[in-house]
């Protein structure tokens, strides 16, 4: 059994009278302990299944099941990061954090729960940041903690939105470093299951066990790709391998073929 | 801040003109109480100096000494059109030494006066927020009941609520009680809209970010709707509070027998028109003594705002 299995998927919209279909007949199984990158334009709908799998969206058709059992709503089994406003502005980084560890373990004290916040916050690189308001923290910073949340309620899921899409290139860099370091672990637990959404093909080699591109018009799944290359990974060494950029342009080519094939065909030079 | 720019300020300088003009010969024939005069510049001077050496940074130094200055500058004027050259009609404008002279005398029935007048806003207001804020919350948080307060919330709000005084009467016991009333439906509607509006207009992100941390329906409307409103509801409680003491010092001056209003109307009605100037300069003080309060609180709960 896959730890996520999102069976015939179909979400339509209306909107201004208008019904349209973001996602059509998608199906997919995630294992437990994998990372999943799901990758494509704007529009492909990859951010519409992402909320499903949140639960603040509900499918037309279809169903997801997690452990087998169906998806209903929001579930403390999850931890999510969005692009932006992961964070409460009114809560310091600290009660940020621990504000997301009660939700999901009641029992804890007051103070066991600020013990877990700072100690996500010092994986992060945060703990003398632990006071300061989300509006005192750039962009990245503000990440950061959004990932020390997710992390610190130790769900066995975690679901990412775009979220270093708004962070400027060098942040963005140690941002997935700090990812990938935190997600492969020292082999000591478990690692989590990852659906991480991102328009970044680089991103996603680096990060994945596989990609799902999907396309748009509408969304559906394109192709799924086994990401060949071995773990604990390293961006510098990997970027040195001719392997790396053989594998990318592959992605590359099979992305806008996929355009062209929409747009008008052979006609289309790119 | 150096030495100059703290010490070396016009507001001094008036001080002493101030002390100077006190030693100018009386034209008044009644009495005129300098000394009184002199013992509050000297006050007001004692903590202008302590204020100037040690505040940390030059815009609030300069806003203090300037207001200061025109206290100063007030006083000098009306120094020299009473005591000293005896312009203005005495029993209309009293020297400011009399003033000073007759709040010491009248301090006890002062503080009562403002007791009462406090106590009531502090009743009918507290208990407005306590009702309207989590009703707000509750009906805001529904799409549909949310817009159906707004709409009704429009309507009786839009009441002036002084119209409320003679029903108030007719279905209250004691002058306390109707006050209460009409400061309680003056803040209420205010209250409660800008809690509707401000639970209503919650970005949706928020509220996703809270429901993927599955977080109960008290969590929701208290640690997150509330906060995330809170801006907009601190709007509606500063205009209940503004009406609140316009309500009560009106109808105080109509029906009461106690409160600031009364006073000041009570003295005004015999001719007594420096106990109406000490009741003016008091209601003022309370007055600014109050909002200063109400915007300390404020910034301190929406101090994560940049």
């Amino acid at each position: 059994m896959s730890k996520i299995e999102i069976n015939n998927l179909t979400v339509d919209y209306t909107e201004k009278k208008k019904r349209f279909t973001a996602l059509r007949d998608v199906s997919l199984s995630i294992e437990d302990g994998e990372f999943v990158s799901v990758i494509g334009s704007s529009g492909c709908g990859k951010s519409t299944l992402l909320s499903i799998l949140e639960g603040i969206n509900t499918p037309t058709e279809g169903e997801i099941l997690i452990d087998g059992k169906p998806v209903e709503g929001a579930g403390t089994d999850r931890g999510v990061v969005f692009q932006h406003y992961s964070l409460f502005p009114w809560m310091t980084a600290r009660k940020n954090v621990a504000f997301g560890v009660e939700q999901v373990n009641k029992r804890a004290s007051r103070a066991q729960r600020l013990e877990i916040a700072d100690e996500y916050l010092d994986k992060v690189g945060l703990i003398e940041f632990k006071d300061k308001y989300p509006s005192q923290l750039s962009g990245g910073m503000q990440q950061r903690v959004a990932i020390a949340r997710a992390l610190a309620m130790d769900t066995d899921i975690l679901l990412m939105d775009e979220p270093f899409g708004a962070i400027d290139p060098k942040n963005r860099s140690s941002l997935q470093e700090l990812l990938l370091d935190l997600w492969e672990g020292d082999g000591s637990t478990a690692r989590k299951t990852v659906v991480f959404v991102t328009h970044d093909i680089d991103e996603a080699i680096l990060l994945s066990d596989r990609i799902v591109m999907m396309t748009a018009n509408p969304g559906h799944v394109y192709s799924e790709i086994d990401v060949p290359f071995d773990r604990p990974r390293d961006r510098m060494s990997l970027l040195q391998t001719s392997r790396y950029n053989k594998f990318r342009n592959e992605l590359v080519s099979m992305f806008y073929s996929d355009v062209a094939d929409r747009i008008g065909g052979e006609e289309v030079v790119l | 801040m150096t030495f100059k720019q703290r010490f070396f300020r016009v507001v001094h300088l008036l001080f002493i003109v101030l002390i100077l003009v006190q030693l100018l010969p009386d034209k008044l024939p009644a009495e005129v109480c300098t000394p009184y005069v002199v013992w509050f510049a000297s006050g007001v001077e004692v903590l202008a100096i302590l204020y100037c050496a040690f505040a940390k940074n030059k815009i609030g130094t300069e806003l203090f000494s300037d207001i200061v200055s025109f206290v100063y500058g007030l006083l000098i004027a009306w120094t020299l059109t009473t005591a000293k050259l005896n312009v203005l009609k005495p029993s209309l404008f009293p020297p400011p030494g009399r003033v000073f002279r007759q709040f010491i005398e009248d301090h006890e029935k002062i503080v009562i006066n403002i007791l009462s007048s406090v106590g009531i806003i502090l009743q009918g207001y507290l208990l407005a927020l306590i009702i309207a804020i989590p009703l707000g919350l509750f009906l805001g948080w529904s799409a549909r009941l949310g817009s159906a307060a707004t709409y009704i919330s429009k309507f009786l709000g839009a009441i002036p609520p002084i119209v409320y005084i003679p029903y108030g009467i007719a279905l209250l016991p004691t002058f306390r009680s109707v006050s209460v009333f009409v400061i309680f439906l003056a803040t209420f509607w205010p209250v409660f809209a800008g809690t509707l509006s401000g639970v209503m207009n919650v970005e949706k992100k928020t509220i996703d970010s809270a429901k993927v941390l599955s977080v109960g329906k008290f969590t929701m409307l208290f640690k997150i709707i509330l906060p995330a409103s809170l801006e907009q509801i601190f709007i509606g409680c500063n205009q209940g509070l503004t009406v609140s003491f316009v309500l009560l010092t009106s109808a105080e001056m109509i029906g009461a027998q106690s409160g600031m209003g009364y006073y000041i109307k009570n003295y005004s009605d015999f001719g007594d028109y420096t106990r109406t100037l000490v009741g003016l300069i008091v209601l003022g003080t309370v007055i600014v003594v109050i909002s200063y309060i109400f915007n300390r609180v404020q910034k301190y709960l929406l101090r994560w705002k940049q």
